[in-house]
């Protein structure tokens, strides 16, 4: 079989197919279909739902749509918090047979901060000295379904670096900042990011958009506003990874409406070292599993291995 | 070892018999390691191919072994698809999924159990009577020498309520009502009472007009149909004394099973509960606060 590992920071991935956080709850899954999605996970590293300082309803109801090729959501961050999450979540991510990569999303630059520190202060007791081979840290500053902080922070440079050089001078492992497409210039704020010691990009969070109550003519949103994802988005998240690569020497993670192994073939030659299944994960829970054994197929075929392949469509010919 | 998750849980099904009923359609689906589903349970449903993106959440309508009924009413894109199935066609399907009516609730109970479902809302209740029957059987044996089948051994009346719209979608209870009717061979009576807004079937009511005329104090309520019949189903019921009621909703899902938080509806309490994992089926007081309904804002989605 192809050898499809791939490194992201200090991690080992088996493959290069991980989740958008947000569109897949492993636990959640076990208790539907049975404990083989924990025992033997689809996904290389499991990236849970983004997790706050304080506990989170989220927002109110109604919160996704289906689109033409996609999906509108605005779910707004809910979840238990930081507390909570130390102390119910982390115990059985750490039992699990895959690296982690705990996505954070903060207020303020503070914010930020403390969810780092208490999350290494966690892991420094339960794993010493040896954690960082296990668990990484996703900086969610790029949801565009809360009204303060996150995407205002990932929507400007200054910030961005600002909360990454902060986070960076607490958190000893993987730090990967999750960019948002909803800018002027991505590659600007990539390399902010990159300047402040992140270790890795996500690219990109979902693109922010608005659908109509065809009854009512008004917005059908809960929150009026949402973030586009799914088959609709492709085209433009390959972009953004074809030109964040240009832009930094760091590890690229390509995410927007990967559905099949040619489209992670597709965002690995924009330049993605890995890959992650957001929304189109919904219809089949495995599409991360199979699309990595497509992934082995198809590489073989060409006779390419994965380091070949990323940045394939930078090179001259 | 056990079973990788690479194997998956979605099922590659197809349709076995497609029937016309009421402006709906009946698909009958053989879905090969389906594992049985609880009453109340759904599936997320996507033709193969399909034009839309997410799958569609339904109610499984009945199920012998791997052989599972779905009733889908055309309302949009993916439904629209799914009606225009027909024998033979591929289809995929992700379940069971979320949680089940309370059989042994219904049952077991000193009250008596009435149905009451509005429109496409009939869809889960063959297979919740065929369960409720079968349970009965084990709670219940027939004493020795009476036939289970025989008058005198017939277990304690099911009332069972149906509204619709028109004579039309009234054409979609047949399975029900022949499953009702079946009922008493099995060890439960069900006793049907059937209200047409239109009046082509007797006078012109809606079945909250039949749930006001029936219900009894201890009486036990599984409730599925539009969310305004629900709304007004709870304000019938939470009006007499020791009723117990679960309400089947319908939300837009995307992912059906707990991951995405898409679903939420507003609970009683202002907290937000997943109808694909608290839910579908949701006990009336979680759902329903009665300051709510006296502002007869509606709590479930379309």
């Amino acid at each position: 079989m192809t050898d499809l590992s791939v490194r992201l920071g200090p991690l080992r991935l088996e493959h290069p197919l991980i989740n958008c956080s947000g569109t897949m709850e492993l636990f959640e899954l076990a208790k539907a279909f049975g404990p083989r999605f924990v025992e033997h996970p689809p996904v290389a590293a499991y990236v849970p739902k983004t997790v706050t300082l304080q506990p989170r309803l989220g927002n109110p109801p109604p919160r996704i749509l289906e689109t033409a090729a996609g999906l509108i959501n605005a779910i707004g961050l809910p979840g238990p918090g930081l507390e909570v999450f130390v102390g119910e979540e982390l115990p059985r991510l750490l039992a699990l047979p895959c690296p982690v990569i705990v996505s954070v999303g903060g207020f303020s630059r503070e914010e930020y901060v403390a969810l780092a520190g208490g999350l290494k202060d966690a892991l420094d007791v339960a794993l010493p000295a040896e954690w960082t081979c296990r668990m990484g840290l996703e900086l969610n500053i790029s949801c565009p379904n809360v009204r303060s902080g996150c995407a205002s922070i990932g929507a400007d440079a200054r910030e961005t670096e600002g909360v990454v050089a902060a986070v960076r001078a607490t958190w000893p492992g993987l730090l990967v900042a999750k960019l948002t497409p909803n800018v002027t210039d991505m590659t600007e704020i990539g390399r902010a990011a990159e300047a402040a010691g992140a270790d890795a990009l996500a690219a990109v969070n979902t693109y922010k958009g608005l659908v109509i109550d065809r009854r009512t003519l008004r917005p059908y949103l809960g929150n009026v506003t949402g973030g586009l994802s799914g088959p609709a988005i492709k085209p433009l998240a390959l972009r953004a990874v074809y030109e964040l690569y240009e832009a930094v020497a760091l590890p690229i993670v390509g995410m927007g409406g990967v559905e099949t192994a040619d489209d992670v073939l597709e965002f690995m030659a924009c330049g993605a070292t890995v890959v992650a299944v957001g929304s189109c994960g919904f219809k089949d829970p495995c599409l991360a599993w199979h699309s990595s054994r497509e992934l082995a197929i198809a590489l073989s075929d060409r006779d390419l291995t994965v380091s070949d392949v990323v940045g394939w469509a930078h090179r001259e010919v | 070892m056990s079973k990788r998750a690479d194997e998956g849980p979605r099922f590659l099904g197809r349709v076995v018999t497609d029937e016309r009923l009421g402006g709906m359609v009946r698909l009958t689906v053989e879905i090969p390691g389906w594992p049985g589903s609880g009453p109340g349970q759904f599936a997320l449903l996507q033709s193969e191919p399909s034009r839309c993106f997410l799958s569609r959440a339904l109610s499984v309508s009945d199920e012998r072994g791997e052989r599972v009924v779905f009733l889908i009413a055309p309302v949009g894109d993916g439904t629209r698809e799914l009606c225009g199935l027909q024998m033979g066609d591929p289809i995929r399907v992700l379940g069971p999924l979320g949680n089940a009516f309370d059989v042994d609730a219904l049952v077991k109970s000193p009250g008596r159990a009435v149905i009451v479902a509005g429109g496409a809302g009939v869809a889960p209740f063959p297979l919740l009577l065929s369960r409720m029957a079968a349970r009965y059987r084990e709670v219940f044996p027939a004493p020795a020498g009476e036939q289970p089948g025989s008058p005198e051994a017939a277990g304690p009346e099911v009332l069972v309520l149906l509204g619709f719209r028109d004579s039309l979608q009234f054409e979609a209870s047949a399975p029900l009502r022949q499953t009702a009717a079946s009922m008493g061979r099995a060890g439960l009576r069900c006793r049907l009472e059937i209200a047409v807004e239109d009046g082509s079937h007797g006078p012109a009511e809606k079945v909250t007009d039949l749930l006001q005329r029936h219900l009894q104090p201890g009486d036990r309520v599984a409730v599925c149909g539009p969310s305004a019949m629900s709304t007004a189903v709870w304000r019938v019921c939470s009006a007499v004394s020791d009723v117990q009621t679960w309400f089947s909703l319908e939300t837009n899902m995307a992912c059906g099973v707990g991951s995405c938080h898409g679903c939420v509806i507003m609970l009683a309490d202002g907290t937000q509960g997943r109808v694909c994992r608290e839910g579908p089926v949701f006990r009336g007081e979680t759902v329903f606060a009665s300051e709510r309904v006296l502002a007869g804002e509606e709590v479930a989605g379309d």
